[in-house]
């Protein structure tokens, strides 16, 4: 069953399903990874992640389907024998070892040599940048370090794939940006396959080569963080990935190039783009990214002609209703004068909208090619 | 709050434990040692002497039935945790939903009756006209009827049967604590399932262990209903001992003795066995 084509793939599921009673946990979910690259399973809690994890360890059977690690079928392996590790929700760093025993105990259990042990302890140690701390005990060590050790001790016996359980979740935000670059580069230097599951977006976005957005056990999409933000597949992982504007509305006319839709509060807007699924009179929803959208800031007197489709740009006129500052992620809420809609859009770091407040007038634009449509 | 309001109130609170404490153990002990101290030369007179305590080490009886309760006690005390630590780990690890409080319910219930009725089940059960010997003989395994009762091994069952909860409340307590991930890195790093046990899961329990069987040994230790009811006249245990030096000899003064000598040596083993497990007492009973 191993042919060569599998073999290329350090991971591989095929149609892998797993039920609880009569609660469908993961559901009919294949996919292949390639050697040493960083996949992410992205979803919200409940989705089926951890299961879907588990189940790559040896914690759980599938009910059906194949799990393949370097094309030899694992399902009859136990965690134990299987060359995966895993680094655990909350690290589970053995407490009555120091930091050098924690390492070394997966290559103790494997029998080797005791000099071999203690040289590849070092070494993983130094490869960590925590070369001193090996006869330190855990409580001694930081939330960084610890999360160093707990990957030090899986890497230290050279896996075929390392399964990561949300790893960060615990770690103050600061902390968070800094491990999410220093795991990168850990995997990056040890060319080791990383599957890391996660419910936060931006660590998925800003480590992984591939990201699979998963919903109610199964996968949306699987794609480059740059697909999946730029052209999701679903409204799911729309809505999921990033921040988005939402709109439903009702596909009044279509033309060869694109569509218009309006809104129950009579937006109406102009769409281009992959509209295949809909039909003319059907329900859909609309997504648009709040720094897809261009503001400019208008006179008080004038009135922007509110319309669609003047050369593929939806232009309309506002007035600002609430600021969110937030440093280089601030947006301000605009309400549109001619329906009771209500927009958010990425604020510029320009000098001239520094002081943009409530009730400012605004021009807003977008390329009807920026939204993205499902039917409903 | 005044600080003098504050002490008040403490001590206030402190009164109940700390007559407790003075009046049924201190008092008593110190009356006890002084008796203990002793010797009757003639009606109503008494004189200082270390006799009661050179007799425990001279008379063979005493020193023998002393070191045999002793040793009895360890043993039943080990047998207890080996039974009790698979039951523990079920019901902490393994036992899931409704089945949990049910398991530990089924623990609980003998000692809703008391251990008097408790210690008569066993003898219907074990006595030569009893139950199992019925039994037994109704299948046509033995010729005539057996006696079950009196023999060492009828009182280790039925010490190890009163002692049971004590040990595995505080064993489920500890493991209930343990992280289940803890269990599940082990193994994921290649640990076999006695590796596990031995490098996560007793580690973590051990706090439990050894308070377990501190309890569970000074029980047994001090037992005297079950050793004298399953055991017969030749059970000699240590306490029956001292039962007999007070009420059949009218013997205070060597009662005390070896009431004394009881609390030194137990302590004595207590202590022993948390040197040889290398945990503290604090951290043991917090």
């Amino acid at each position: 069953m191993s042919d060569p084509v599998t073999t290329s793939f350090d991971l591989e599921c095929r149609n892998v399903r797993k039920n609880f009673a009569a609660f469908t946990a993961v559901n009919d979910v294949s996919f292949q990874i390639p050697q040493g690259s960083f996949f992410s399973i992205l979803g919200p809690s409940g989705c089926g992640k951890t299961t879907l994890l588990r189940m790559l360890a040896g914690f759980q059977q599938p009910d059906a389907g194949d799990i393949l690690i370097k094309g030899r079928s694992v399902l009859d392996t136990p965690p134990n024998k299987r060359p995966v590790n895993m680094v655990f929700q909350h690290l589970a760093l053995f407490p009555n070892m120091t930091v050098a025993e924690n390492v070394a105990y997966g290559l103790r259990r494997r029998k080797a040599p005791r000099h071999e042990i203690e040289t590849a302890v070092k070494d993983m140690l130094a490869r960590v940048g925590l070369p001193d701390s090996g006869g330190k005990r855990i409580d001694q060590l930081s939330g960084g370090q610890k999360q160093r050790i707990a990957i030090a001790r899986c890497l230290v016996l050279r896996p075929d794939v390392l399964l990561l359980d949300e790893p960060l979740g615990a770690l103050d935000l600061k902390l968070r940006e800094q491990m999410k670059v220093e795991l990168k580069h850990l995997q990056e230097k040890f060319g080791t396959t990383f599957v890391y599951i996660t419910h936060d977006q931006s660590e998925a976005l800003v480590m992984s080569d591939h990201i699979a957005v998963m919903n109610k056990g199964r996968f949306e999409q699987v794609g480059t963080p740059q697909e999946l933000y730029y052209q999701p597949d679903t409204a799911f992982v729309a809505s999921f990935v990033g921040d988005s504007n939402c709109w439903r509305g009702t596909l009044v006319s279509r033309d060869s190039e694109g569509a218009a839709i309006r809104t129950a509060s009579g937006l109406q807007f102009r769409v281009e783009g992959a509209l295949e699924n809909l039909q003319q009179g059907q329900e859909a929803q609309v997504y648009l990214r709040p720094e897809a959208v261009k503001i400019e800031l208008a006179s008080a007197s004038s009135h922007g002609d509110a319309g669609a489709g003047r050369g593929g740009e939806n232009c309309f006129s506002g007035v600002v209703d609430a600021v969110l500052f937030d440093g280089a992620r601030s947006q301000v809420q605009v309400s549109l004068d001619h329906s009771s809609e209500s927009i958010s859009v990425a604020l510029p770091q320009t000098p001239m909208f520094h002081n943009i407040g409530k009730g400012q007038r605004v021009l807003l634009s977008w390329a009807a090619g920026q939204c993205s449509c499902f039917p409903v | 709050m005044k600080p003098q309001h504050f002490k008040f109130g403490l001590a206030l609170l402190l009164t109940p434990i700390l007559l407790w404490l003075t009046l049924l153990i201190a008092l008593p002990h110190v009356d006890m040692a002084m008796i203990s101290l002793r010797e009757r030369v003639s009606a109503g007179t008494y004189a200082f002497s270390w006799s009661n305590y050179t007799a425990f080490f001279t008379e063979p009886l005493y020193w023998r039935t002393f070191m045999r309760t002793a040793v009895m006690s360890i043993m039943a005390t080990a047998l207890t945790l080996l039974i009790a630590f698979p039951i523990s780990f079920y019901i902490a690890k393994v036992a899931r939903g409704r089945l949990r409080p049910l398991l530990f319910l089924l623990c609980l219930v003998p000692f809703w009756v008391s251990e008097l009725v408790r210690t008569y089940g066993w003898m219907i059960l074990l006595r030569e006209t009893g139950v199992l010997s019925s039994l037994l003989q109704w299948l046509g395994w033995v010729d005539g009827p057996v006696e079950m009762l009196y023999q060492d091994a009828t009182i280790m069952v039925g010490l190890v049967y009163t002692s049971m909860l004590f040990m595995v409340v505080p064993l489920v307590s500890t493991l209930d604590s343990l992280d289940d991930s803890l269990i599940e890195a082990a193994y994921d790093l290649g640990a076999s399932h006695w590796r596990v046990m031995r490098d996560v899961v007793i580690p973590h329990a051990a706090p439990g262990i050894v308070s377990g069987c501190i309890v569970v040994f000074m029980l047994t230790l001090g037992n005297y209903l079950t050793p004298t009811l399953l055991g017969g006249k030749d059970s000699l245990w240590f306490t029956e001992q001292i039962y007999t030096q007070f009420i059949t000899r009218f013997n205070w003064e060597q009662g005390s003795a070896f009431g004394i000598l009881l609390l030194i040596l137990s302590s004595l083993i207590v202590w022993i066995g948390l040197r040889l497990s290398r945990q503290s007492f604090t951290k043991v009973m917090s």
